[in-house]
């Protein structure tokens, strides 16, 4: 299962990246569902600046272009995407 | 009834004009904002917005269709720049056509108000000690929650 994340703004310029795609097939294994917040613990995983940059507590999570919580249900072919709040206007 | 995401100036005069040549009503209301030459802190000399294009579009759309439901609009337009932006250039302009000058006036301000906390762009300032990201306000946030409160009454 695999899924394209995108970073915005200061978490794009923190972690040197915009856009990925995320192999998800082993967490889909261990369990029936993957929600957001596992995501987020699987990326934190890739060092300290991804723990960092993605357990602020003010962090955004959009999946398929609508702002979710953490506990939202992620499938295969999915748009997740992570940034600051927005400064729009 | 439409949105508009660009990376170039707002012709203010030309928006004006299709919006009420669209549906001529009684009342029409707009807002336009400008890049300002200052924050709370610091000297401003060029802003960048950084966005997310295909949610932002999203987003203004069903923001644009609220209000239009909410304030019976005849019709309405909100257009946002993306990129680097000068001082005093515009970076956004919303436009609405009802029949009263209240919901008019209304539907531009929760636009605003709305567009500034929910819609994924990002802004960038450049000065004279180098660039920063701009943070959120907690004014946005509080005026933002006010048409949620209003919505629930």
């Amino acid at each position: 299962m695999s899924i394209t994340i995108k970073l915005f703004s200061a978490l794009r310029e923190a972690l040197g990246v915009s856009e990925f795609q995320l192999d998800l097939s082993d967490i889909s294994e261990a369990s029936a569902q993957v929600d957001v917040a596992a995501i987020k613990k699987r990326l934190s995983q890739r060092g300290a600046e991804w723990k960092e940059a993605l357990n602020q507590p003010n962090l955004v999570h959009a999946l398929n272009h609508k702002v979710v919580f953490t506990d939202a249900v992620v499938s295969e072919g999915d748009e997740l995407a992570f940034f600051p709040p927005m400064t729009g206007g | 009834m439409s949105v508009s995401l660009q990376s170039e100036a707002i012709d203010v005069a030309a928006e004006y004009a299709q919006l009420v040549g669209d549906s001529p009503g009684a009342a029409v209301a707009t807002f336009t904002g400008y890049v300002r030459d200052h924050s709370d802190a610091h000297a401003v000399t060029e802003l960048e917005l950084e966005h997310y294009p295909e949610m932002a579009r999203k987003v203004l759309g069903e923001l644009g269709q609220s209000a239009a439901e909410r304030f019976g609009l005849c019709s309405w337009r909100i257009v946002h720049r993306f990129g680097r932006l000068a001082v005093s250039e515009t970076i956004v302009w919303v436009g609405a056509v009802a029949d009263h000058r209240g919901e008019a006036i209304s539907a531009c301000e929760l636009m605003m108000d709305t567009l500034k906390t929910d819609a994924p762009f990002w802004k960038r300032e450049q000065g004279p000690t180098g660039e920063q990201w701009v943070a959120s306000r907690d004014s946005d946030t509080e005026r933002r929650a006010r048409w949620q409160s209003r919505e629930t009454q």
